[in-house]
């Protein structure tokens, strides 16, 4: 009698459905969606923050005359170094008159960076085939040494784009059996044989034999892996006589 | 009317019995659904060895292709991913606990645009900046290099970079004359594979102060000038057998 005059069956009943409802939604099954986790967002616009755009300033790049007339040289913030140029169409020159490339090269900080980072972007190129990228010592036959850095797929309209992260600016190839050979790079001389120059290879002859519907194109070095000479012939060059990077 | 008020005012107890109900039936029927979703994932890890790529790179270390020092990674296909260590070479008496660690992955043979590789070291001379290479032989003599990436060490000696490039099948080559190599996982090539990985000083002075010797030689292992600017191999993975 004491506990029903100071427990109501109906309010006891009623607590405890709140108490289920609340354990419901907060128990550890309920969380079929990720716990939010906090975040902390800080205002900017504190008066010590910047309130306009940095100068920008275009760096040097090698000495004059001695880089390709078709390198831009990016006005950018210090202390980074942006260069781009354009690739130009090879092989393909007859069948895709209007292929185009476009190599940026950034260097973050020339003292410090690990390695500079290459963006390979092309436009109207033959579609859905695949393309390796060269640094090379000439832009033209005989190319000389070559370093393979990547691939570019060229999606079904025939553009694609490829980032790399590698030695650039400073590439060369060398022999250590013969470490007196040296090369004029934009430093100066320097050890080995300079890689100035980037290209595009079709990745197999087949696919280059069926693309430009020519049986008879040979067979070049200019992709890695199993099966020597198995590449195609260059699709896309620089162009050009004077190094590019 | 009794039984409509007992009606109207247990309502909001069914009501509210009615919502835990559905909420906890709501529970119960999401909590199999995350065991099936482990479940699917246990399969897989078992069926983790059906990796083509894996497989056979496995089989190339067992039959002495592969360097011994190389561990192949039980990933996922289309993915491969290999492991090897680095040991001091040229700082092994200064610094005979330098250890370090390459890992490089490529996602899919024939989709990757490159390679992904990451080199760690530690215990390494602090405040450095080493060149890395490919190159054809561990050893003296090299032979033929590609300069890939630089890694400055922080001041406990240890150090990271990630780059990507071709690494897999790396190789160098006179498009001249070109030549012809054996890869042990690609068989005949073109050029000269280059299938190890050194480390050297970017920088003969640090590497006299270092190591306390005014008679070592520059080397040619940075690139830019001036000729012969780079120090002494630092790192090696000290394999006669290919490490990737």
């Amino acid at each position: 009698m004491y506990i029903r005059r100071f427990f109501n069956p109906r309010i006891g009943l009623g607590v405890m459905l709140l108490t289920l409802l609340l354990s419901a939604c907060s128990g550890p099954f309920s969380s079929g969606s990720p716990t939010p986790t906090s975040t902390t967002t800080t205002s900017g616009g504190g008066s010590g923050f910047p309130t306009t755009a940095l100068t920008l300033r275009t760096p040097p790049f090698g000495t004059a005359g001695q880089v390709a007339p078709t390198v831009k040289v990016l006005a950018s913030a210090d202390p980074t170094l942006i260069v781009q140029f354009p690739l130009f169409p090879a092989s393909i020159k007859t069948l895709f008159p209007d292929a185009t490339g476009l190599v940026t090269v950034i260097q973050g900080n020339p003292e410090t960076n690990d390695f500079d980072t290459v963006i390979v972007d092309v436009q109207k190129m033959p579609p859905n085939v695949k393309f390796t990228v060269f640094f090379t010592e000439l832009s033209a036959k005989p190319f000389g040494h070559g370093e393979y850095v990547g691939d570019v797929i060229t999606r079904g309209d025939g553009s694609a784009e490829s980032i790399f992260h590698l030695i650039t600016f400073v590439a060369f190839a060398a022999d250590a059996r013969n470490s007196n050979v040296t090369s004029a790079d934009q430093s100066g001389d320097a050890s080995g044989i300079q890689l100035e120059h980037v290209g595009m290879w079709f990745d197999g002859v087949t696919f280059a034999r069926t693309v430009l519907k020519n049986p008879n194109i040979p067979g070049t070095p200019f992709d890695g892996g199993g099966g020597a000479l198995h590449a195609g012939p260059q699709a896309m060059t620089d162009g050009q006589t004077l190094p590019v990077i | 009317m009794q039984f409509i008020r007992k009606i109207s005012l247990s309502s909001p107890l069914l009501l509210a019995l009615l919502l835990i109900t559905t909420m906890w039936v709501g529970v119960a029927s999401a909590a199999p659904a995350k065991t099936n979703a482990l479940a699917m994932a246990d399969g897989v890890n078992t069926n983790r060895l059906s990796n083509p790529n894996t497989v056979q790179l496995q089989r190339l270390v067992r039959t002495g292709r592969l360097a011994p020092s190389v561990h192949v990674l039980a990933s996922l296909p289309p993915t491969t991913i290999v492991q090897f260590p680095l040991v001091p070479s040229g700082i092994k008496k200064a610094f005979p606990q330098a250890t370090g660690l390459v890992t490089i992955v490529r996602g899919n043979r024939d989709n990757a645009f490159s390679d992904t590789i990451t080199v760690d070291v530690q215990h390494m001379p602090p405040n450095i900046t080493f060149t890395i290479f490919f190159i054809e032989f561990a050893s003296k003599p090299f032979g033929n290099v590609e300069y890939v990436a630089d890694l400055t060490t922080r001041g406990d000696g240890s150090g990271e970079t990630i780059f990507q490039n071709i690494a897999f099948v790396a190789f160098a080559m006179d498009a001249r004359n070109p030549g012809t190599s054996q890869d042990g996982q690609e068989g005949t090539t073109s050029g000269i594979n280059l299938e190890h990985l050194g480390m050297w000083f970017s920088q003969l002075q640090d590497a006299q102060k270092v190591l306390n010797d005014d008679t070592l030689k520059g080397t040619i292992f940075d690139g830019g000038n001036p000729p012969l600017h780079a120090g002494p191999q630092a790192m090696t993975d000290g394999q006669t057998a290919p490490v990737f």
